[in-house]
């Protein structure tokens, strides 16, 4: 039973980076500009396809392709924040209807172009196990996205504090007026941070194919998945998303080892729905101060 | 000029006449397959052999009788496809064939019932589908067929106890069941794990095969994209087993050729081992007819697609002659089907299923897929005891 409950913490601990590695670019952009992208799975998605064109097309390593990727996801994320900039009415509530047509419009077109096949990466290296103490399993994809999630959410977590552009988007976020006349470009700062989560989503897009398997359907999952990590950290709490997706993942884990897997999802579902009720504001974010 | 003229249109419109009288009669044929969301993979390969069925007929019945076919894509979505269907049946669709997802083609085939439309499908396997006492619904494989394939070989294996990790949906949780059912009376001890579609780390699961259950065998009956995500848990942690089956879409030539490495040795259902031997002139006309069509090898889905739409055409012409189609005949007709088709010999029951079906068992090694079971179907012998993750 010991050994059990290591491995299931452990894959709850990888799991939970790799979510939160698909839940960061979410957060961002819900947390800096109220914005809830219901494409962002999809976003994902269309990385790890154009991961799977560089390695089954120009036999390039799937790490190799993140600069491709990038530019792709770049590209599609700055055309959805310029259509969400032309809605001049209730942005936060149509931007959700139009970012979920948008999904849809994504996943039709991954489906076109890539069909319906499921991919994975064949570059065995990221398959081979890496072993601890004959106790800890996992995958080389597994080790590597962790740590890289791990800096990922360090490094959005310093860009928005401690760097320029990262405090002009907090600024914008908490009064768009206000950052206005402080010099602040707000449409500018809020096309960077689709940006930065667009480049999160590249990356994230990258674990998944290397670590487990696409199908087109799957960006709908993934912006789900995200969406309860970001309500669950609290908006706005980028360390937040990381210990909220590992809690997730944790949890997860443990119920497929000491009950059934078919009850994982709902576990994760029925410890979202308990944090809302306790505390509505997520586990790290902040009440909302009345004066 | 006006005698010109009159001469003219009377010529033209005895040969219009003459055109009309020699065309072809249109049979308007409905199908509805998830060309899009979670099941577009497979409802595409069943369409690609629905296709195939319609082609040859209507070559091998040119100037007679030109079946249109009419297709609707249900999204994966059980709403659509009762949309579909009744939007079919107002067209005037004669039948319908296709389907994929026993809770989709539940509903589906329950609103073309009570349009009175015969419905023929392979595309569900839960037992429910052919008791529900529709004389029009009839479906080529089931259940029993897989459940007796998989117990075939696992009984020649010899194993004692399986670990079966089945998908919480309908269709492979009553095949699981089945088959637990089937193998708990052969005295084969079985641990079940059901898991939900959703699941991408099958770690925590494949640890309590390998430390708690510490079976001789997996057993998995779900989809192509569990199967991966198991074998890439199962190579990481390696349970000592000594054989992976699973059932449907793994002992396939696209499994094979993407997922080289993760699928050796592993066994799944396979009508066909691979390449594909078509000996017999009806194999070879659909193998043919195929590749024209969609301009690559046929694969199981197209095969069974093919199967299901060739006999209700074969019904439809029967009917046709006879005089009933308009009449409600067609489901008798469909009803006194006896073929030996690519899939085996199909003969329907009183409830519209085929007891005589049983499927064949298929083994990666290298480059082919083997077929390992039953003996006299067998192209090979089975590498056992292996496992993708076996030194």
């Amino acid at each position: 039973m010991f050994e059990l409950t290591l491995q299931a913490l452990y894959s709850g601990l990888l799991t939970g980076t790799y979510y939160a590695l698909v839940a960061l670019g979410l957060a961002l952009v819900f947390g800096t500009m109220k914005i809830i992208n219901l494409a962002h799975g999809e976003l994902v998605l269309l990385a790890a396809y154009v991961a799977y064109t560089a390695e089954s097309q120009w036999s390039l390593n799937p790490l190799a392709a993140i600069p491709f990727a990038m530019v792709v996801v770049s590209v599609v994320a700055i055309a959805v924040y310029l259509l969400i900039d032309r809605i001049k009415k209730d942005r936060e509530l149509n931007s959700l209807i139009l970012t979920f047509g948008i999904g849809i419009i994504l996943t039709n077109f991954v489906l076109l172009v890539w069909s319906a096949d499921i991919r994975s990466t064949t570059t065995p290296w990221f398959q081979q196990a890496v072993v601890f103490g004959d106790l800890l399993f996992s995958s080389r994809s597994e080790i590597l996205f962790f740590l890289i999630s791990v800096a990922l959410v360090g490094a959005t977590w310093w860009w928005l504090s401690q760097t320029w552009y990262g405090r002009a988007t907090r600024a914008v976020s908490s009064d768009r007026k206000a950052a206005m006349l402080m010099g602040v470009n707000p449409r500018q700062t809020e096309i960077l941070s689709f940006v930065v989560a667009s480049i999160l989503a590249t990356v994230a897009g990258i674990a998944i194919f290397t670590g487990q398997v696409i199908e087109p359907s799957l960006g709908h999952a993934l912006t789900v998945k995200a969406f309860i990590i970001t309500v669950l950290a609290g908006m706005g709490s980028i360390p937040g998303v990381l210990l909220g997706a590992i809690l997730i993942g944790v949890v997860e884990a443990l119920t497929v080892t000491y009950f059934s897997s078919s009850l994982q999802e709902l576990t994760g579902m029925v410890l979202f729905l308990v944090v809302l009720l306790l505390r509505p504001q997520g586990l790290f974010g902040f009440g909302v101060r009345r004066g | 000029m006006g005698e010109y003229l009159k001469t003219i249109a009377i010529a033209g419109a005895i040969t219009l006449i003459g055109v009309v009288g020699a065309h072809a009669e249109d049979i308007l044929l409905g199908t509805h397959v998830p060309l899009t969301g979670k099941l577009a993979r497979v409802g595409t390969g069943m369409h690609e052999g629905i296709a195939v069925a319609v082609d040859i007929f209507n070559r091998d019945n040119k100037g007679r009788y030109t079946v249109k076919l009419i297709t609707i894509n249900d999204e994966t979505n059980p709403a659509k496809a009762v949309a579909a269907v009744e939007k079919m049946s107002s067209q005037g669709v004669v039948a319908l064939t296709g389907g994929y997802g026993s809770n989709i083609i539940g509903p589906a085939s329950e609103a073309a019932n009570k349009a009175g439309l015969v419905y023929i499908t392979s595309g569900g396997v839960a037992p429910g589908l052919t008791q529900r006492g529709h004389k029009g619904f009839f479906r080529i494989n089931n259940t029993q067929g897989y459940s007796r394939a998989m117990m075939g070989l696992l009984k020649d294996m010899k194993v004692k106890k399986v670990s079966i990790l089945y998908n919480t949906k309908e269709a492979t949780s009553d095949l699981a069941k089945t088959v637990d059912k089937d193998l708990s009376g052969q005295g084969i001890d079985v641990v079940l794990h059901a898991f939900d579609g959703g699941t991408s780390d099958f770690k925590p699961l494949i640890n309590k095969v390998k430390l708690r259950d510490k079976s001789d065998a997996i057993g998995m009956v779900a989809y192509e994209n569990d199967y991966v995500a198991i074998l890439k848990a199962g190579k990481v942690l390696k349970p000592n087993v000594k054989a992976v089956v699973g059932v449907w879409s793994l002992a396939t030539s696209k499994m094979n050729g993407e997922f080289h490495d993760l699928v050796q040795t592993v066994y799944g259902t396979s009508m066909l081992p691979y390449p594909a031997e078509f000996t017999s002139p009806e194999a070879k006309d659909f193998a043919e007819t195929y590749k024209k069509l969609h301009g690559k090898e046929p694969d199981y889905l197209g095969q069974f697609g093919y199967v299901q739409t060739k006999l209700l055409l074969d019904a439809i012409l029967r009917a046709r002659k006879a005089g009933t189609l308009s009449t409600g005949g067609l489901a008798q007709e469909v009803r006194k089907t006896d073929s030996d088709t690519l899939i085996g010999q199909v003969k329907f029951n009183e409830n519209g299923d085929n007891p005589l079906f049983s499927h064949r068992m298929g083994q990666h090694q290298g480059e082919k897929v083997v077929l390992v079971w039953p003996e006299n179907a067998a192209t090979g012998d089975k590498q056992f005891p292996s496992t993708p993750w076996s030194e």
